[in-house]
């Protein structure tokens, strides 16, 4: 419980940060995808339903926020779990070059799902060109970042756990 | 079938979202979605959060800014206060060229005064000793100056040449109390020797009883000593005492020339006749 509400306040807490505070870094057009790091964390570390459905949620809360039509980010980060737990089983390494290959293995398939459901729903003329572009720019600033997430990520998880709350 | 749904809930449950996902997408994309619950909710729980977030982060900016203004500032104010420093010694210098004209052109009006063969000179050294007043010009013998010749300024006299060298001359001032000078009263032409003296300031020897002295009567040189030219300025009367015996009155004069305060002077032989001044 403890642990689902940690991961709760941290998905809304880099949701808040990915719509205010990311957009003045001096990446252009680049938003470091914070949520998307936390869903290869919880479809590595944490398998769980809560975890899909917070997968979900995170997605949703994106499309609600940024998308023009909902389930975009939603069906995307859907997918990210549903592929990282899959080749999860495959992984028997942990380290931070292997958390960053996976973000950004993870950031590629996020960008083929927007586009590929982008041209069926929204039919939008041109998405891919240049769009290449940015998956990859997005991807390697979120492998960069992954590390760093996972490790904050995996002190918290260890503090919340050694806290012993009185009955 | 119960075991296997629990044994794959992950993944049962991740293919539903994907499923899910795609059937919100569709139907958003066909403007079939009604009643979205959660969009309003999220909506209006981060409202708040992202008001708080934005405003924090424009103050930020806002401190960051002023800092940024205040360095620039106090950078500046270092580079005014450097600017106001050399401006500074570039006034001071320009008053101090201002003063040395000044002072050269009352010479030089002096000096046109005086016969030709005065020497203009400057003062390169004061004595080394507390017991004499002298100091030491930068013209000597080279430059025409004797031994003997008088040394004076545009404010009166200052004392005598009594050592030349080729390039340098020693001066004894009129302060110093092996000095003297023969002067006259300008209003009672009452006669006598100026003198230094080290307990007191200068005073006027051999002035006779019966010649009326009075405070503030201006003494000039009476041209008699074979030295100093006649008429040129030496002091004034300060105080004047008479005893109930001796043949001559004590008389304390104010020099006319601070010797320490000069910086250029003129060196003329006796002959120079300027006029009472």
């Amino acid at each position: 419980m403890k642990l689902f509400l940690l991961f709760l306040l941290v998905g809304l807490g880099l949701v808040l940060v990915q719509t205010t505070f990311l957009h003045l870094l001096p990446l252009g057009p680049i938003v470091p995808d914070l949520i998307l790091v936390l869903c290869v964390y919880w479809g590595l570390n944490h398998p769980t339903v809560g975890a899909v459905l917070g997968c979900f949620l995170l997605g949703y809360s994106v499309d609600v926020f940024s998308s023009p039509v909902l389930g975009l980010n939603a069906f995307a980060m859907s997918l990210v779990f549903l592929a990282v737990y899959l080749s999860s089983r495959s992984i028997w390494i942990h380290n931070p070059f292997m958390s960053a290959a996976v973000v950004f293995a993870a950031s590629w398939i996020k960008g083929a799902a927007l586009i590929l459901v982008g041209s069926l729903f929204l039919a939008a003329d041109g998405l891919w060109i240049g769009v290449l572009k940015y998956i990859f720019l997005e991807a390697l600033v979120a492998a960069v970042l992954a590390p760093w997430a996972f490790s904050l990520l995996r002190r918290g998880q260890k503090m919340l756990e050694e806290v012993t709350v009185p009955l | 079938m119960l075991a296997f749904v629990r044994r794959n809930q992950v993944l049962l449950t991740s293919f539903l979202c994907v499923l899910f996902s795609l059937y919100i997408l569709s139907a958003a994309a066909r403007g079939h979605l009604r009643g979205d619950p959660v969009g309003p909710l999220l909506l209006a729980l981060m409202r708040p959060l992202q008001i708080g977030t934005q405003l924090t982060m424009v103050k930020l900016k806002e401190m960051q800014q002023g800092y940024l203004n205040l360095m620039r500032i106090a950078s500046e104010n270092e580079r005014l206060k450097g600017r106001i420093t050399e401006l500074e010694a570039e006034r001071n210098r320009l008053l101090e060229v201002e003063a040395t004209n000044r002072r050269l052109q009352e010479l030089l009006d002096f000096r046109s005064q005086l016969p030709s063969g005065s020497v203009t000179a400057a003062v390169i050294g004061n004595s080394a000793s507390t017991w004499f007043r002298t100091f030491v010009l930068d013209k000597g013998s080279a430059d025409g100056v004797r031994r003997g010749m008088a040394v004076v300024s545009p404010a009166g006299v200052v004392g005598q040449v009594v050592a030349v060298t080729s390039r340098s001359s020693k001066i004894l001032l009129i302060a110093d109390p092996n000095s003297g000078v023969d002067v006259i009263d300008q209003r009672s032409r009452a006669r006598g020797i100026v003198s230094g003296s080290l307990d007191s300031g200068p005073i006027m020897k051999y002035a006779k009883r019966s010649e009326e002295i009075q405070e503030g009567d201006r003494l000039i040189t009476s041209g008699l000593d074979g030295i100093f030219p006649k008429g040129l300025l030496v002091g004034t009367v300060t105080r004047v005492r008479k005893k109930t015996f001796g043949l001559f009155q004590y008389v304390e004069v104010a020099l006319a020339v601070d010797p320490y305060r000069l910086e250029e002077v003129l060196v003329v032989s006796a002959e120079a006749a300027p006029g009472a001044r």
